[in-house]
């Protein structure tokens, strides 16, 4: 450093050594800090509801006026965990065009309920509620509503739907 | 001065403490290599952020540690780019940390009054390759496994305590679960710990000592060796003289460490955009043909390895860190000449070169080897895996010989898989003399073996085509078979 006299630092020299501190310092913190802030918080703004259509098999297979059970397995993704739960879910349909899905669980507290073919209702064994089979409506018992429908689709002549549980217990269907 | 600063100030002396820390003076003309040390610890402070993220999506459990590291990669914002981060850090800590060994070395920085420093600085060296050893296996994968596979069969190699070594290493006889466990722990709590305490400890010593002049300003006119009882009264003095630029820590040096740190933190950030951090398949214990090799920075002692006899493996494996290890120690207590400057130390500058030089080689052969290979020169399927844990649990190699292990009773089956097939191979072993009737090799069908068990060992020989693979030149066999038996 030829401007250097002996025992002074030139003045411009420090000041941008100055700001040399703060702006590496504050680009390091920002560099790390960032990405690192952005995954801790991850969860909180990633809300990916994954659509899940379940197959439950061809239109042609369910007869008109017959409740049909279908059983499936679902895998369910705890964070890094993969665990598979059984379900089902009812199907009724009229004309074997339009269908009515049912989720499988009773609206009281999510009993399996099942088909009483003697009445012809859905009844369910735990506090003995009974639905109707075509509306779902509840015909006695707890049940604070009707059986929760899910969205259906038909594509290719395979009938989906689209698997959803909903709070129990109560009168609104809500998303679960 | 606002009132917050003041009301701290009354209580904290904080002006007194930014004038011993900030504005104390330094020796003039220090390099821009007197940054590394800085650089060093802000990828620590890196390593920390990150692998504290890191940690709250990771499951230390074979069953689910690769798989949270998976989720971690794709599912987390930034999670990529995060194990990027920690992953090229890793490096660049082994780097740093070297590099700024090497700075201390070269200015005899290591000489009194900063023996102690020096020891500590060997301390957190250890530990940084603690981290690198345990963080190597956490991900799970392939690698990961067999490398620490390797690793702790390598402590057990030394004498006496070796198999007490390799079960207080992994928890256990076998690399499993309780590995992982302890792995994980010793990463995340007990090395940063540690690391911690020294690096407060070794920055409270440089602030308490000052940091190094120039060799130049603490050789004119010292008396020849450190242990001359004029030297402390010498040194004080010089060093008092090297301060007399005007130097401040603040912003003089600080500013500096601050650039090069940035500049480190944004190649890390660049490196693990552009490359990401390796994930392997998952570790599979089963998987014998998997040959690992390890970190570039353990890259000198596994080539050191493949040069030495067997024999010698333990004194190699062991013996050349230990060696280094004490030299490091040492090094303050046996060099006491007052002399700093590299180029003025002959001894000190042949070693250092040897030092880097052999450790440059031995990379460098490493990096032009030819990836390693099984004795059949491809990787084993699940059926040649089992056939070959069949041919070491009925003692094959009693008898035979592959690639120059094993006996020479029977034929050499080096290259057997080029001379016969699997059928010929499963029929021979089923009933020797029937091929050859002055046979002394016992027949191995049932019951000895059930015919599956035949099947899976010739498979695996049917695999042995020398050591070299040679995917260009099949096979050619007119294998004849006896004729059939008559009931």
């Amino acid at each position: 450093m030829a401007t250097q006299t002996p025992g002074v630092v030139s003045t411009g020299r420090r000041a941008f050594l100055r700001w040399a501190t703060a702006i590496g310092g504050a680009a390091s913190a920002l560099l790390a800090g960032v990405p690192a802030l952005r995954a801790f918080l991850s969860p909180t703004f990633r809300h990916k509801r994954e659509e899940k259509w379940i197959r439950l098999g061809e239109v042609d297979q369910f007869d008109p006026e017959v409740p049909t059970k279908v059983d499936f397995v679902d895998a369910v993704h705890d964070a890094w965990v993969e665990t598979r739960r059984l379900r089902n879910v009812w199907i009724y349909t009229a004309d074997g065009e339009t269908f009515r899905v049912y989720n499988g669980r009773c609206t009281h507290l999510g009993c399996n309920y099942f088909l009483d073919e003697e009445k012809h209702v859905f009844r369910c064994p735990c506090h003995t509620g009974f639905f109707e089979i075509k509306s779902g409506e509840v015909l006695g018992g707890p049940p604070p509503r009707p059986l929760d429908t899910l969205e259906v689709k038909v594509e290719d002549g395979i009938l989906y739907c689209r698997y959803q549980d909903f709070h129990l217990g109560v009168a609104d269907k809500a998303e679960a | 001065m606002p009132v917050f600063f003041r009301w701290l100030d009354e209580r904290l002396d904080l002006v007194r403490a930014k004038r011993e820390l900030l504005d104390r003076e330094v020796p003039d003309r220090l390099t821009w290599w007197h940054t590394l040390g800085s650089a060093t610890l802000t990828v620590f402070v890196v390593q920390v952020i990150t692998g504290t993220v890191l940690a709250t999506y990771y499951s230390a459990s074979p069953d689910h540690a690769y798989d949270s590291i998976q989720f971690v990669t794709r599912e987390v914002a930034s999670g990529s780019l995060l194990r990027g981060i920690h992953h090229w850090g890793a490096s660049a800590m082994v780097v740093l940390i070297l590099a700024h060994m090497i700075r201390v070395f070269s200015v005899g920085a290591y000489k009194y009054p900063r023996e102690i420093n020096w020891l500590l600085g060997v301390g957190l060296f250890i530990i940084v390759m603690g981290f690198s050893f345990t963080g190597y296996l956490l991900p799970w994968d392939q690698k990961a496994y067999w490398a620490t596979a390797v690793g702790t069969n390598i402590a057990g190699t030394t004498p006496l305590v070796g198999g007490a070594l390799v079960a207080l290493l992994r928890g256990g006889s076998e690399l499993g679960t309780a590995t992982l466990a302890r792995f994980y722990a010793f990463h995340v709590l007990w090395l940063p710990l540690s690391l911690t305490i020294l690096v407060a400890l070794h920055i409270t010593v440089v602030v308490r000592q000052g940091i190094a002049a120039r060799p130049r300003d603490l050789e004119a006119g010292a008396p020849k060796t450190t242990r001359d009882p004029a030297y402390p009264s010498y040194y004080r003095a010089a060093y008092a003289a090297s301060k007399r630029g005007g130097v401040r820590f603040w912003p003089d040096i600080l500013g500096k460490d601050a650039i090069v740190s940035a500049a480190t933190v944004l190649l890390l950030v660049l490196l693990a955009v552009a490359f990401g951090a390796p994930l392997e398949s998952p570790a599979d214990p089963t998987d014998t043909s998997y040959i690992p090799r390890p970190e570039w920075y353990f890259l000198p002692i596994y080539q050191l390895l493949k040069l030495v006899p067997g024999s010698l493996e333990a004194a190699i494996a062991v013996g050349v860190p230990t060696i280094l290890f004490l030299v490091l120690v040492g090094l303050p207590f046996f060099d006491r000449g007052s002399t700093r400057n590299l180029l003025h130390r002959p001894l000190a500058l042949v070693g250092l070169a040897v030092l880097l030089g052999g450790a440059g080689f031995l990379i460098g052969a490493a990096g032009r080897a030819p990836a390693p290979t099984s004795e059949a020169g491809a990787t084993l399927t699940s059926v040649q895996r089992a056939g070959r844990a069949l041919y070491q649990s009925q003692q094959c190699g009693g008898c035979h010989r592959i690639a120059g292990q094993g006996g020479e009773e029977g034929p050499d089956l080096t290259t057997v898989g080029f001379r016969h097939s699997v059928g010929w191979l499963h029929s021979f072993v089923e009933q020797p003399s029937r091929f050859h009737e002055a046979s002394r090799m016992p027949a191995y069908g049932p019951p000895a073996l059930s015919h599956q068990e035949i099947e899976e060992l010739a498979q695996y020989l049917a695999t042995l085509r020398g050591r070299e693979p040679t995917p260009a030149v099949p096979p050619q066999f007119y294998d004849t078979f006896p004729p059939p038996r008559r009931p």
